[in-house]
């Protein structure tokens, strides 16, 4: 069943389902938009590259090489982490291949090869090779430096294969994340330093270039498992195929029927985020950023308007993922939304009260902040009250205009998506972001860095008081976009 | 119940619909055939405001659709599954789109009684989810949804389609019941002659976007609507 043509026909179909995307429709803007997010990964990746070798060399005065074969367990486990929300199982899209006169082999070869070619190990060739080729400049031997360049490289596609294999389970996420953060933790605190026994490990293949053979094993045997997993589960009816199905949750959610009318809608909502993986991920995307301001507690961050912007994302991780998703969560059965005897009103007011609760939540989660400094604290608190006084009403402003539906069947991941990134809802971005930055920055002119924190703060509260007077706004705008949002939900993925 | 004045669609350059008039009185079992493209889909959109006419209105109950909402208050529709909600068991559908007509959770098991016939065991109970049924279990839910609530006008697009053969029948009973014994005006589409000549008073025929038969339903009129699409080929 061979045929001269077929590799060229498989990417013939990946390049037509790249450019024929619905909804990106051949825009130029969001082109280049891609385009720039990937020159900004090359740029931050080859300049990591750069400062994990001379920086660790200059400012701590340790060999480069070790130092950074100790750290990579940290990025092997961050990796899984990441794979999890941006990885798309391969398999989904070679439905229409099998009843083609290719051989399911081909097809599975075809699908594994694919899963190889996505952002998350090409990215890593941004950071391994310039820092290969700085070893290499810096006298380190060559067969030592391009062995362990491949063990690497055969880790990451080992974990590649062994995510797709494991089919992106909630479970490995939160396993690879408490182990993260419980290393990272353990090592901060001086208590068990897990690089000295990740360092010697990564090093055998620099040392002895023939170990190489090690984790190639492991990459061709990890290929190899999913190879013949894929063949067996070739089916239109096997989880790998279809979309899984959700263990049932049935419960009744009587408690929110204090709520009266838009009862009805939060009772929804937490149905749609209990029982999609999609809107699941929106909660996990909270609970990661919580730590994110663990990240700018370093050095060289350390200036308060970073803190403000910080606060921000802390408590609004949430907010933001899924906030700026509305309505597009209720994509599906939109056209059923606009034909009953409901007012925009009480639909956005269930999505408002979700994103408040969520903000709600974190701001005494994130009180553990306090150990770093007051002022992370204070940014803290006042970048809370801003995102329930304001950005609470900004993200549901900026999702009238993203128009992005969101298939919850599939498995599509939420950043997969390229279609997320439109103007208009950047644009919107500013207010959320940098004008408390900026806020906060008249405040130190005025008096003082407390006073900045207390104009944010006061902020928020205004824009909490004006809540009704928002709504109605866009209430309005999300009438006149009724149509076209609409026609841009039918249109489904294709 | 629904006029429809001058009304017309268009995509570009192309006309999809373009009706003078058309009146569908209180009461009447309304049913809409026409090959594919011939703009049943698109007439329907039009009257529950899911898109926007390029001229003309309609107006259901005096209300002009695309100005004023209350007409929402006794409409229900089921066009396709554009109007199910997939992570919903059809219990709690069943209880969200009555909620949203006000009608209590007791109120709404009550309602529900005359219909486990027509869903055959396969739909309540089940502790499955809307996205998990098959396409047919699916098309019952959204069927019996429009039903429910009692609002005088029920629009249906494609009922027929996707259900088995028992079940068709089913259904042509229960429409015809429903339209005796309550008075609701039903606004039907299908490809089925034989179901919606079984079911429906008066049948319109749509040809690439216009009007082309306007007839009340008689014994002759299968015949008719048969000899009307052969001339077609």
């Amino acid at each position: 069943m061979k045929h001269p043509n077929m590799y060229r026909k498989f990417i013939y179909l990946q390049w037509k389902s790249f450019f024929r995307a619905a909804g990106v429709t051949s825009k130029l803007a969001q082109k280049i938009l891609i385009a720039v997010v990937w020159a900004y990964f090359a740029f931050v990746f080859s300049g990591l590259a750069f400062i994990a070798f001379f920086g660790i060399q200059d400012e701590f005065g340790l060999d480069p090489l070790p130092t950074v074969s100790g750290l990579l367990i940290y990025a092997f486990v961050l990796w899984i982490v990441i794979r999890y929300f941006i990885q798309k199982m391969p398999m989904v899209h070679v439905q229409p291949l099998l009843t083609l006169p290719l051989s399911k082999k081909r097809i599975v070869h075809f699908g594994l090869t694919k899963s190889i070619i996505s952002f998350f190990n090409i990215v890593n060739l941004f950071f391994f090779v310039p820092f290969g080729l700085i070893l290499l400049k810096e006298d380190y031997s060559l067969w030592g430096v391009i062995s362990w360049s491949l063990s690497i490289g055969c880790v990451i596609l080992a974990t590649n294969f062994l995510n797709i294999l494991l089919n992106s389970q909630d479970r490995l996420l939160l396993i690879a994340a408490a182990i993260l953060v419980g290393l990272f933790g353990l090592q901060y605190y001086e208590l068990f330093d897990i690089t000295a026994f990740s360092e010697p490990i990564f090093m055998v293949p620099y040392h002895q270039p023939l170990w190489v053979l090690v984790p190639l094993t492991l990459m061709l045997l990890s290929y190899r498992k999913s190879f013949e997993h894929f063949l067996k589960k070739l089916y239109m009816d096997s989880d790998q195929m279809r979309p899984k199905k959700e263990a049932q949750r049935v419960t009744e959610l009587k408690w929110l029927d204090g709520f009266g009318r838009t009862s009805f809608f939060l009772k929804n909502d937490i149905r749609l985020i209990v029982r999609n993986k999609r809107a699941r991920m929106a909660v996990w995307m909270g609970v990661a950023f919580l730590f994110y301001g663990l990240i700018f507690m370093m050095d060289i961050y350390d200036s308060p308007v970073i803190k403000v912007f910080v606060g921000i994302f802390v408590t609004g991780g949430f907010l933001f993922s899924f906030g700026q998703s509305v309505p597009s969560w209720d994509s599906s059965y939109y056209a059923l939304m606009m034909t009953q005897n409901v007012q925009y009103k009480e639909y956005l007011k269930s999505k408002w009260w979700l994103v408040v609760v969520g903000t709600l939540v974190s701001i005494p989660l994130a009180s553990f902040y306090i150990i770093f400094s007051w002022e992370s604290y204070f940014a803290i608190i006042a970048g809370g009250i801003y995102n329930i006084g304001v950005n609470a009403h900004m993200v549901l402003l900026s999702g009238a205009y993203t128009r992005t539906p969101i298939d919850l069947n599939s498995m599509q991941r939420a950043f997969g998506d390229k279609k997320s990134f439109n103007i208009k809802t950047i644009l919107l971005g500013v207010p959320k972001v940098f004008l408390p930055m900026f806020i906060f920055y008249i405040g130190v002119l005025i008096h003082s860095k407390l006073m900045g924190f207390i104009l944010i703060g006061v902020v928020g509260i205004l824009g909490f008081a004006l809540r009704n007077f928002v709504f109605d706004w866009i209430e309005k705008v999300y009438q006149n976009e009724k149509y076209q949002t609409l026609a841009a939900y039918k249109q489904k993925n294709t | 119940m629904i006029d429809i004045n001058l009304l017309s669609k268009k995509y570009g350059e192309q006309t999809v619909l373009d009706i003078d008039l058309l009146n569908i009185p209180s009461g009447q079992t309304f049913g809409l055939v026409g090959n594919n493209g011939a703009g049943k889909t698109t007439l329907f959109s039009l009257i529950l405001d899911l898109i926007e006419a390029t001229t003309g209105e309609v107006k259901n109950n005096e209300i002009v659709v695309s100005k004023d909402e209350s007409w929402k208050n006794h409409t229900a529709a089921f066009v396709d599954e554009q109007f199910l909600i997939g992570y919903l068991t059809p219990e709690e559908y069943f209880y969200f789109v009555g909620g949203l007509r006000n009608m209590k959770k007791d109120a709404i098991k009550t309602a529900l009684e005359p219909y486990k016939d027509f869903f055959h065991g396969e739909v309540l109970g089940q502790k499955k989810y809307i996205r998990d049924l098959s396409k047919g279990n699916q098309k019952k839910v959204g069927i019996v949804a429009t039903l429910l609530s009692n609002t005088p006008l029920v629009i249906l697009d494609e009922p027929f389609a996707n259900l088995d053969p028992t079940t068709q029948i089913r259904l042509k009973k229960l429409l015809n019941e429903e339209a005796s014994a309550t008075g609701k005006t039903f606004l039907i589409s299908s490809h089925d002659l034989q179901h919606i000549t079984d079911v429906c008073d008066r049948i319109v025929v749509l040809n690439k976007g216009k009007i082309v038969r306007d007839v009340v339903t008689s014994s002759k009129t299968l015949n008719e609507l048969e000899a009307f699409f052969q001339e077609q080929l």
